[in-house]
């Protein structure tokens, strides 16, 4: 379903990831994990076309979306929810969650659907995005990022800024889209809880992919335990 | 002192609608348009050239209100192209001295070929009694058409999808994107309307005074301070802001004097951005 191959970026000429290439296939949910700094944001936004990688290729549903804008790729099933979450913050959650859905109208089924997911959206429908809290705010991202029926769904560290109770019912809405049928890839410094969640990871370090597996055989490893699971 | 409030919502009524076409370009492109006014202008000339020619005044006016949405299409186009490519502070910069230059070209170019020209369009009848003020019968249809004007403005902007996928530009361009939105496509749709309402500001000025060939700068600045009190990119702080400066404008000129009109709306915007940075009802820090 996505495939990047040897991607570098980085800003101003000076590359930050170097050589990356990892997959996606469909159904499955796979992990990017890493430090801070290590890489992660960088690698998505030049994958979802925010910004331009220097050399390597995306490629998404068998389309060479390399270079692509972030508006182009969006359209064709790739919806992507950032860290930073970039609602809009002065109109009502509402909608905000119908311009997930543009240039179409928003869809009433998935609409309900994302409603079921975050009860609390629903109740909240005619607030301003800015002024819903932080786990609030991270649901809605979620929500806008669905209501374009994306077939696969890429998270930058959901659970950035929750509370260890809120970044756990995260990952169980995660699970339950996953159980819809939803493809997942996720960037994560909150390894246990990504580890738990996915099938598959990669370990990004300094830039490069160190390390990959099942998340078996990464929990097994005596170097993710102890850098990443606080195991020794 | 009804009629000085009533005359001062007359005059904000036209402040609010010249700073709205001029915030909406700010707030969704960071451009700054200093030949804003000269749109107006020409437009202005595009009515009065055709009227000249003996077209009827409404086609004239239709053809006007092309005019500037053309000329809004134009500059996206043109001289917009390399300022979009540069970002924050470069952009406003290169925005200012580029329309500045365009600016003095287009003043440069009418007070030569047309020096004595100015379109003023007459509204018949007699004066029309309004809470016991008799008012001109040309600011009647000039505020009307404003607040017609406004209305469709906002009834896009929370009723349409487009005009929820503009706003959403002015909010978070970057999130807009991620929705699938063009934040390029938004900014020309903006500019041909920029244009349309500076057409719109012309031929609603020139029902009550003569629209001259060198009224642009003044269009401009006007529009500037207004904008800054309202906020930038904020279409209801623009309406707000012109009623607000329209009437603080008219109270200055009957108790103090005209020559300190313009220095009193200067204070008001200074005093504006003093309290509250991001104007009245501003989007941005």
């Amino acid at each position: 379903m996505l495939e990047v191959q040897e991607l570098a970026a980085g800003y101003q000429g000076n590359d930050v990831i170097h050589d990356i290439s990892f997959r996606v296939d469909e159904g499955e949910a796979v992990m990017i994990i890493g430090s801070n700094g290590a890489g992660k944001t960088t690698l998505f936004r030049a994958m979802c076309g925010l910004s331009r990688p220097s050399a390597g290729t995306v490629a998404f549903e068998g389309d060479d979306v390399t270079g692509l804008p972030a508006q182009r790729i969006v359209r064709k099933g790739l919806g992507f929810v950032p860290a930073e979450r970039h609602l809009f913050p002065r109109m009502t959650v509402h909608d905000n969650l119908s311009l997930g859905a543009y240039p179409k109208r928003p869809d009433p089924e998935t609409m309900s659907v994302v409603f079921d997911l975050f009860p609390r959206l629903a109740e909240r429908r005619r607030q301003h995005a800015g002024t819903l809290s932080g786990g609030e705010q991270q649901m809605l991202a979620v929500g806008r990022a669905l209501m374009s029926q994306p077939s696969l769904l890429v998270l930058d560290e959901p659970t950035t800024g929750l509370a260890p109770k809120l970044a756990h019912e995260a990952y169980e809405a995660l699970a339950v889209l996953r159980g819809q049928g939803l493809t997942l890839l996720v960037a994560e410094q909150q390894v246990p809880l990504a580890m738990a969640f996915s099938d598959r990871g990669y370990v990004l370090e300094n830039g490069v992919i160190s390390l990959e597996g099942t998340s078996e055989e990464l929990a097994a490893d005596p170097r993710v335990r102890s850098a990443y699971l606080g195991v020794t | 002192m009804t009629a000085i409030i009533l005359d001062g919502i007359v005059l904000g009524l036209q402040f609010g609608l010249l700073a709205a076409g001029l915030t909406l370009v700010y707030g969704l492109g960071g451009v700054l348009n200093l030949a804003y006014g000269q749109i107006a202008v020409l437009s202005a000339m595009a009515v009065l050239l055709t009227m000249d020619a003996g077209v009827p005044v409404f086609a004239a006016v239709g053809i006007g209100l092309v005019t500037g949405g053309l000329i809004g299409l134009i500059f996206d186009q043109t001289i917009l192209r390399p300022i979009y490519r540069r970002q924050g502070e470069a952009r406003v910069l290169l925005s200012l001295l580029l329309t500045l230059g365009v600016a003095f070209v287009v003043d440069g170019f009418l007070t030569w070929r047309y020096p004595f020209a100015g379109l003023s369009l007459q509204i018949g009848g007699g004066p029309i009694d309004l809470l016991g003020v008799p008012m001109r019968r040309g600011s009647i249809v000039g505020s009307v058409v404003i607040l017609v004007v406004f209305g469709l403005l906002f009834a896009f902007f929370r009723g349409t999808t487009l005009g929820r996928a503009v706003r959403s530009v002015i909010e978070d361009e970057e999130g807009a994107r991620l929705v699938g939105i063009d934040p390029s496509l938004m900014l020309r749709i903006i500019l041909v309307f920029s244009g349309v309402l500076a057409a719109v500001v012309a031929l609603t000025q020139s029902m009550i005074r003569p629209v001259t060939v060198t009224a642009g700068f003044s269009i401009t600045v006007l529009a500037l301070i207004v904008t800054v009190v309202g906020g930038l990119g904020s279409v209801s702080g623009a309406f707000l802001a012109g009623l607000i400066l329209g009437v603080i404008n008219t109270l200055a000129t009957s108790y103090i004097g005209t020559f300190l009109s313009l220095i009193i709306l200067l204070v008001a915007a200074a005093v504006t951005i003093l309290i509250r940075p991001s104007g009245l009802l501003g989007v941005k820090e």
